[in-house]
């Protein structure tokens, strides 16, 4: 009975695109977008989070900029890549018997993980991007880890498919009769990816912002010209903390404890640096920043050359209230502790009083409504 | 199926099955972010709603388009409507306002009219498929008549 109905289902597809060729090509895409996803998301993981080996490096100072990027572009890219494939390949769902050999068995049961995940990656990836968190769990977790799993199925795959796509993709095989149509349709979806990609790289790409019609942010919208993630309401900070009792403090590790106002930071001797804002959301915007050096602080405190430094925020509660500066961010001397932006007062959605901005750190970690510094 | 089941397929299965074994211990070890259960159906998910809707409407909607647009009108028709589908996916968040829901204060997430940012999208797929047709059909009559003479 399924056997019947299963051999029924699976003759009924009768378009030529559902062939070993097109999905070889679609694949070949496939491989090398996920790649780009899982290294550009793993790099992107490691400087949000660095491992007791890892020194986030502050110099080429657009980096991050440039990696998350790309990971958001070709996320959005990936999406009708996958679900073309997935097209091509879907008459193989119904083949009949379902389990050949162990090894099949095997093979297929990796495609739910594979499939499964990828969509899942996408999806959540998509949701992401757009503030929209319609499940129960951490985005940065299941998406982090479901990457690995994902990732583990796809080296299944093309462990079982390495073969045969070579044999297409180089061309070992000869083009078959059916190979205008297949012409058309991978021309389709490389339009597809062009559409989405155009329409959406203007977040982080200044010159196409205009274009960027189904991107949720404008990198030249928002406060001060440019977005903001996280508001001061939602953070619960007000403009009357950054008013007379606001105070900047210097402690832990150092020689002499130092504490400023805001009126003693602005007569210091300040520094201007043009650097990138550049979120884990695949936007970014650059802007000119003056304030004052973390290092011109951290000397003027005392503290051993080098140091990390814990960064407070005025900011109650909420995972991104304090950031760490490592030893080499700390050195670099665009490190600023920002009280103007673009030749302004910071917004108070921008960090007023007084925000961190570091040459290649992710946006989350660009500390705003600084109060405290706590040398490690 | 046309796969190798040799050699590197094993290796793969090997190398594969630890990365996907330390993802899966990651889910584990972080249960309190990563919510396995949900999770799991979340990705189990995907894949049934894939197999059982998206799929079948795709290939309903590509079997109507075969049968209503002719020759050579249905390759262009097939990605206009590829295309504009593609569109519609990665603009809905937009579009429905998910994200500015969410953040009411903060007007700097999805600032646009997204219907008239997708309007526009979808008005330029659909002339540059125009304009793919026409020559389609310009170039095979050209031909054609090459051919009577």
């Amino acid at each position: 009975m399924i056997e019947k109905t299963a051999h029924a289902v699976e003759r009924r597809f009768t378009s030529k695109l559902h062939d070993e060729r097109t999905a070889a090509l679609l694949g070949m895409g496939l491989g090398i977008t996920f790649t780009i996803c899982f290294v550009t998301g793993l790099w992107s993981h490691l400087v949000q989070t660095p491992p007791s080996w890892f020194s986030r490096p502050p110099r080429p100072a657009g980096l991050y900029r440039v990696t998350q990027g790309l990971h958001i572009a070709t996320g959005i890219a990936m999406i009708p890549i996958l679900l073309a494939k997935l097209w091509v390949v879907y008459p193989k769902l119904f083949a009949w018997p379902p389990f050949k050999s162990a090894a099949v068995a095997v093979e297929r049961l990796a495609l739910l993980p594979l499939i499964g995940g990828g969509l899942f990656l996408a999806f959540s990836g998509l949701a992401n991007v757009n503030l929209w968190y319609p499940w129960p769990f951490g985005f940065k977790e299941a998406h982090y880890w479901a990457a690995w799993i994902t990732i583990g199925a796809l080296i299944v795959h093309v462990g079982a498919k390495w073969t045969v796509t070579r044999s297409h993709v180089a061309r070992r095989v000869p083009p078959d009769a059916g190979s205008g149509d297949r012409r058309a349709f991978l021309g389709t979806v490389a339009a597809a990816v062009s559409v989405v990609t155009v329409a959406t790289v203007g977040q982080t790409v200044g010159p196409l912002r205009k274009l960027a019609l189904l991107a949720p942010r404008r990198p030249d919208v928002g406060p001060q010209g440019f977005p903001v993630n996280r508001t001061a309401r939602a953070a619960r900070v007000t403009v009357e903390d950054g008013g007379a009792t606001y105070r900047l403090t210097v402690t832990g590790r150092v020689a002499r404890e130092l504490s400023f106002s805001r009126a003693e930071l602005t007569g210091m001797d300040l520094h201007q640096a043009r650097l990138p804002i550049a979120c884990v959301q695949g936007w970014s915007a650059s802007a000119n920043w003056r304030g004052v050096r973390v290092r011109d602080l951290l000397a003027m405190a005392g503290a051993a050359e080098g140091a990390s430094v814990r960064i407070v925020s005025l900011q109650e509660s909420g995972a991104f209230r304090s950031s760490v500066l490592q030893p080499d961010e700390t050195r670099d001397g665009d490190t600023l502790l920002a009280l103007e932006v673009n030749g302004e007062p910071l917004h108070i959605d921008h960090g007023y009083p007084l925000r961190l901005i570091g040459p290649n750190r992710p946006g989350v970690l660009q500390t705003k409504w600084v109060t405290g510094l706590v040398v490690e | 199926m046309n796969s190798d089941h040799g050699a590197r397929f094993r290796i793969a299965l090997v190398i594969g099955g630890a990365v996907m074994a330390y993802g899966i211990w990651g889910v584990l070890d972080d249960a309190r972010a990563t919510h396995p259960g949900s999770l799991f159906v979340y990705v189990v998910g995907a894949d049934l709603v894939h197999d059982l809707v998206i799929a079948p409407v795709v290939c309903i909607v590509g079997w109507l388009l075969t049968r209503v647009v002719p020759e050579p009108w249905r390759s262009p028709a097939r990605a206009a409507v590829l295309i504009s589908a593609i569109a519609v996916v990665v603009g809905w968040p937009s579009l429905r306002g998910y994200g500015r829901a969410r953040v009411p204060d903060n007007a700097s997430v999805q600032p646009l009219d997204y219907s008239t940012a997708l309007g526009t999208v979808l008005a330029v797929v659909w002339l540059g498929t125009a304009v793919w047709a026409t020559v389609r059909v310009t170039r095979r009559r050209s031909n054609e008549d090459a051919g009577n003479a």
